[in-house]
């Protein structure tokens, strides 16, 4: 009112900048290597050294708990002769292919619980129970239905990981604040491209939480499988191998099969989910959990 | 046949938004509520009216309507601008883009090409004042500029048309969550864009003060049921703002007080 213009300008700008968050400074590479990646390389020798002092006091028999060198030289050996990289591709692309299977048939499956009010009631709650049924609970079925066949495998896969990516996108966009869509009808966006454009964005976090746990359900789904339903025409996945190792009472075979689906688990979260969570979270300005 | 196309063209001319007899019940018969009842309004092109009333009046009910988010149960709506533009208490930009993807989105729902978008987003932008944050994201701008950032979309989003229809804009308190320096400066600020837009604003809020700066005419709205209570010009107030203040503050008292049981 008695304020010039000009002035009010100077003070606007000046809001801007004392109001705008400032941007934490990025650490340098050495510093967060510190503070991430050495507690768990610590931690990892730890355990490996509490393991060995545990052999070495004699305890349990060598035939249950081996030592760690002889689990090494296990790894070793199946790394050699290649063995190892047979059994970890039998494995993968088994998961792989059952997970991108999981996504394709989850996706609209998801969008439709959460969108068609008739879809949700009718099997929005058997979806959440089947996430709380352990997946190995299919294989007897599977394995009477299928034969010992990859189909099998694939069925109790799918039924391990979809519920959990379906539930992941249904919990998603039931987080979306609905001012989002409003603004969209305001803005004139028909029902599709407020789906593509405002939809689907906001509700990726939850879609991504969906899709990791979808991944790790899968994999486990994976082993259990492999583990129950063995035959040669199915070739030697990780499973197999554990189970291999248990049939000739092999304690080595079985700690180093069981390292290496554990190596699979970490390798795929910290390569492929955890970038991507945080790239999606980070731009978002949801930095707290990383 | 000349004469009908005259008063055509004077007609749309004249008013912007044209609201007769507009009626909205919630609910149903037993527990209905009447929001409003009968509300006439005229808004010229490029006129800025606020809408004043306490709690309850059914002012962004009104708005709702003449955005097309919601429907009049009775009444007529008439509205010759492009599409209207909505602003809200919060700027409800997109967390996942930045700032110019935020108002090219309005843009691209009107079909803009991609060059066009990006081109007319860093201009009004920089209407704002923006135009250095055009990349960042909401959650790096502070309050105030979000709801900039919120004004440009809007303002993307009704002066999209080519043919040159007169723009609206709709307020619902955009300013209400903001602290009292920032108000002030992006009240000056919305004027000055008001002034180089020749925008048409519906503006509604429950201060009276902010009211009397910003608008051309003030219109109060009674509650439960809202009806236009009374409109004051407020372009060139004789006896200045103050005054003017104090008699619509009186009146939005009396409208208040008429509730006490």
């Amino acid at each position: 009112m008695a304020t010039p213009p000009d002035t009010l300008d100077k003070v606007g700008a000046g809001l801007d900048a004392l109001d705008a968050p400032v941007g934490a400074r990025k650490a340098p590479l050495w510093q967060r290597f510190l503070k991430t990646g050495v507690p768990p390389i610590i931690a990892f020798a730890l355990l490996i050294g509490v393991w060995q002092a545990l052999w070495a006091s004699a305890i349990l028999p060598e035939f249950q708990l081996p030592a760690p060198g002889d689990v090494w030289n296990e790894l070793v050996r199946s790394i050699s002769t290649g063995e190892a990289f047979g059994i970890l591709w039998t494995s993968l692309h088994r998961a792989v292919l059952g997970f991108a299977a999981a996504v394709v048939i989850a996706t609209p499956l998801g969008l439709l619980i959460a969108k068609v009010r008739v879809v949700r009631a009718a099997i929005g709650s058997l979806l959440t129970g089947l996430q709380s049924l352990p997946s190995v609970a299919w294989v007897p079925a599977a394995i009477l239905w299928f034969g010992v066949t990859p189909s099998t495998i694939y069925f109790v896969v799918l039924m391990g990981s979809v519920p959990s990516i379906a539930n992941g996108l249904v919990a998603g966009i039931d987080q979306v604040p609905p001012l989002l869509p409003r603004v969209g009808r305001a803005l004139g966006a028909g029902r599709l491209a407020s789906a593509r454009h405002i939809l689907l964005p906001a509700a990726l976090p939850g879609y991504l939480a969906g899709l990791k746990q979808g991944w790790a359900f899968s994999w486990r789904s994976l082993m259990a499988a492999e583990i129950i339903a063995t035959s040669p025409q199915l070739g030697t996945g990780l499973g197999q191998y554990l189970h291999n190792g248990s049939s000739l009472n092999d304690i080595n075979m079985v700690i180093a099969a069981i390292f290496l689906i554990l190596l699979v688990g970490i390798g795929i979260e910290l390569l492929l989910f955890r970038p991507l969570e945080r790239a999606v979270l980070r731009a978002r300005g949801l930095t707290g959990a990383l | 046949m000349t004469a009908t196309l005259e008063t055509t063209a004077l007609s749309t001319v004249d008013t912007a938004v044209e609201l007769a007899g507009i009626r909205k019940v919630f609910g149903h018969s037993g527990s209905a509520v009447v929001a409003l009842d009968g509300v006439d309004l005229l808004v010229k092109p490029g006129e800025f009216v606020c809408l004043l009333g306490a709690s309850g009046c059914g002012k962004s009910t009104l708005l709702n309507i003449v955005a097309g988010l919601d429907a009049a149960t009775s009444g007529e709506l008439r509205i010759n601008t492009s599409r209207p533009a909505v602003m809200f208490q919060e700027p409800a930009l997109m967390p996942w883009l930045t700032a110019a993807r935020n108002v090219e989105l309005a843009l691209r729902f009107a079909g803009v090409g991609r060059l066009a978008r990006r081109r007319r987003a860093l201009e009004l932008l920089d209407l704002v004042r923006l135009g250095d944050a055009a990349d960042k994201r909401p959650h790096e701008l502070s309050g105030g500029m979000r709801q900039r950032v919120a004004l440009a979309r809007a303002l993307a989003s009704t002066t999209v048309s080519a043919d040159g229809a007169p723009a609206l804009l709709l307020m619902d308190e955009p300013f209400a969550a903001l602290d009292a320096i920032t108000r002030d400066v992006l009240q000056s600020e919305l004027l000055r864009v008001w002034e180089t837009t020749n925008t048409a604003i519906i503006f509604v809020t429950h201060d009276v003060r902010e009211a009397v700066r910003l608008g051309q005419r003030v219109v109060l709205l009674s509650s439960r049921p809202g009806r236009v209570v009374r409109e004051w010009d407020v372009t060139s107030p004789e006896n200045g703002n103050d005054e003017v203040v104090d008699e619509i503050n009186t009146h939005l008292r009396e409208v208040i007080s008429g509730h006490a049981s």
